[in-house]
């Protein structure tokens, strides 16, 4: 019989001690995966979200992170056309974000307003009707939540205002315009209602059109590769703005959630000690019961390695089924525990803390694996130490 | 000779962590603008104040210059534009009558009761809570099976010893009620242990992050609450695991827990 078919035997004596190791380890994995997929898990998914339209880099007043303050660049048109004739640009734009207000029968509603320069946009994606045409001034894009607080679908008319005064109780501009589509801002948070329009609209409605202002600049590069290399150059072009990759970015928003990147480890690290006292104590306890049939073993002419490989697979038999186990319940508690962190307010829909990846997967069972497997080695030194004769003898009387 | 007074130069108070980033001292003049190419204005340091510890600013980057609101708006040449105004009440005037009264009236503004802005300024924070308690939910699960596995192993240790015990004419009563003592003990004694270790981990906890995000704010806090809940449970999941153990044992013949059936 194969160390391996020995150890399930083993395990089989003693069913409820070997479930109750099983539920502990599977368990243990589950929170280690979940751990490992969050640590990763905030960076890919930050990642990807910047990339969905493709621009590398995002140009923000100085000191500035997108849409952190109401801070804008000014002459932003100009900007723009200087940022495209920059060798290794492929594409520029401009976005503007304010408040707006929408009217509907007989009240004014809040929204979220977007001045985009279509032919070179990185917010949006078109679900229903058409996008605007780069110089389309009498046209707006609604998001579904805009849509259904304005009661309007693609062909509609909406009458949008800006700058309020309280004083003259009016609105300082006000916009008839026709719906053109629907789209899905990619970085709205849930529920969220948001327009869009040309830049220039929306500069006229929020009342600063002459300062031709921007929130930020897209800049989309010739190559992948050769982001950081335009970063620094337009770094040192316009050094009177904050020059951002999405790499910059990534690592500005992995600063901000560092708690939950500690979080991981800290978690992760526990979870494999959890698994890790599991089958020691419970392979170091077999082990001991089963002093006198190890004895018997070798002194029948059954070498250590044998009995040291058995304890072994014992505890990697644990290993594999509990972690099994764990990686399925890993996922559906995933799930459960990013239902709950992307509830926070303001955060993107798209957004996601824990991100499922094969390569995750992998090294949560690779990690889990080897270190039950070394659970065992104390275990299985103890086995292969004991005396023959003594044990024997101790086993007779 | 008498010397006309100049115009009241500009004051600002520095947020402690800005002052020091950018070494400077109350009485020092800095030049100000609302962007990098429009530095024109001086001012001078005339304070510099701690800001009081508030978890939803942790993750703030920039730091806070605070001055008079007309040198403000003249910096950011928006002159009679605020973004907020803070309204004190008469006595007996409630917040939400008052909001209620003010938004009748409301065009281009909207008045909000304090509490109301406190509830939604904390929904991060009740976010951040309920993650805790669902991991707080796993931990308790993950803990139970350990405990009832490791208490299973320990009573099935003392099998001779239940053998012997029952070999001397001892009931199986008593042998039941020592192993679930020896059970309760060793749960009460590992609880209180791992308090001490909890205690050791949230100052560690605390001093870390503390000093990453140069605050006082407190990041772990352990209740005498919480250490009495996690004793109780601890002690409920030996004793069941302990009896259920000792169940068995006690259940099975002396010759059977001897080895020689």
């Amino acid at each position: 019989m194969t160390g391996l078919g020995w150890g399930l035997r083993n395990l089989g004596r003693h069913p409820l001690r070997t479930a109750l190791a099983l539920a502990g380890i599977a368990v243990a994995a589950a929170m280690l995966l979940d751990m490992v997929m969050l640590s990763g898990g905030i960076e890919k998914s930050f990642s990807e979200l910047l990339l969905a339209r493709g621009y590398h880099i995002r140009i923000t007043p100085k000191g500035t992170f997108p849409f952190d303050t109401e801070a804008a660049i000014p002459r932003a048109t100009g900007l723009v056309r200087a940022l495209r004739a920059e060798p290794g640009v492929r594409a520029a734009g401009a976005v503007l974000g304010t408040s707006v207000y929408g009217r509907t029968a007989d009240s004014l509603v809040t929204l979220v307003g977007y001045g985009v320069q279509p032919e070179a946009q990185g917010l949006y994606l078109v679900t229903a009707g058409a996008d605007l045409g780069p110089g389309d001034t009498l046209g707006v894009l609604l998001s579904e939540p805009a849509a259904r607080l304005l009661h309007a679908g693609v062909g509609d008319t909406v009458a949008l205002a800006g700058r309020l005064d309280p004083q003259m109780a009016q609105a300082s501009t006000d916009r008839r315009l026709a719906v053109r589509g629907v789209v899905r801002w990619i970085y709205d948070s849930r529920g969220q209602p948001s327009v869009g329009t040309v830049l220039p609209v929306m500069q006229r409605l929020d009342g600063r059109a002459a300062a031709d202002p921007a929130s930020l600049l897209l800049v989309k590069a010739t190559d992948d590769r050769s982001v950081a290399t335009l970063a620094a150059h337009l770094r040192e072009r316009f050094p009177e703005l904050a020059v951002n990759s999405v790499a910059d970015l990534v690592v500005e928003a992995k600063r901000r959630l560092v708690y939950f990147t500690q979080l991981s480890y800290v978690l992760g690290g526990m979870s494999l000690v959890v698994a890790v006292l599991l089958v020691g104590t419970l392979l170091t306890i077999t082990v001991n019961e089963r002093l006198g049939e190890i004895a018997t073993l070798r002194a029948i002419g059954v070498g250590r390695g044998t009995i040291v490989r058995q304890v072994l697979a014992e505890g990697a038999a644990l290993t594999v089924v509990g972690g099994g186990a764990g990686i399925l319940l890993g996922l559906v508690t995933a799930e459960y525990l990013d239902a709950i962190l992307t509830s926070f307010p303001g955060l993107p829909q798209a957004f996601s803390f824990f991100v499922p990846r094969a390569n995750t997967l992998a090294v949560a069972a690779a990690v889990l694996l080897l270190t039950g497997s070394l659970a065992g080695l104390y275990p299985a030194w103890l086995a292969s130490k004991a005396p023959i004769a003594a044990t024997l003898r101790a086993e007779a009387t | 000779m008498i010397q006309e007074p100049g115009p009241r130069p500009t004051e600002i108070a520095l947020e402690r962590g800005l002052a020091e980033r950018l070494e400077l001292r109350v009485g020092d003049t800095v030049r100000l603008g609302a962007a990098p190419d429009s530095m024109t204005r001086l001012a001078v340091v005339a304070a510099i104040y701690e800001p009081r510890p508030d978890p939803a600013e942790l993750s703030r980057q920039g730091k806070r210059v605070r001055m008079h609101l007309p040198d403000l708006a003249a910096l950011l040449d928006a002159p009679d534009r605020v973004d907020r105004f803070g309204i004190g009440l008469a006595p007996g005037v409630t917040a939400e009558s008052a909001a209620a009264a003010l938004n009748r009236y409301a065009f281009g503004f909207r008045a909000h009761p304090s509490a109301a802005i406190a509830s939604e300024s904390s929904q991060t924070f009740k976010v951040v809570s309920r993650f805790h308690r669902a991991i707080g939910f796993i931990t308790i699960v993950a803990s139970a099976v350990f405990l009832l596995c490791i208490m299973l192993l320990k009573v099935e240790e003392r099998r001779m010893d239940a053998a012997v015990m029952r070999f001397v004419g001892v009931r199986r009563r008593t042998i039941f009620g020592a192993l679930v003592l020896e059970a309760a003990l060793v749960s009460v004694l590992g609880s209180i242990l791992g308090a001490g270790l909890a205690w050791l981990a949230g100052a560690a906890t605390n001093s870390y992050y503390r000093r990453y995000f140069d605050t006082e704010l407190i990041f772990s806090l352990i209740t005498p609450r919480i250490v009495l809940f996690s004793v109780c449970l601890s002690l409920l999941l030996g004793l069941a695991a302990g009896a259920l153990a000792a169940w068995r044992l006690v259940r099975t013949p002396p010759m059977v827990l001897w080895g020689r059936a």
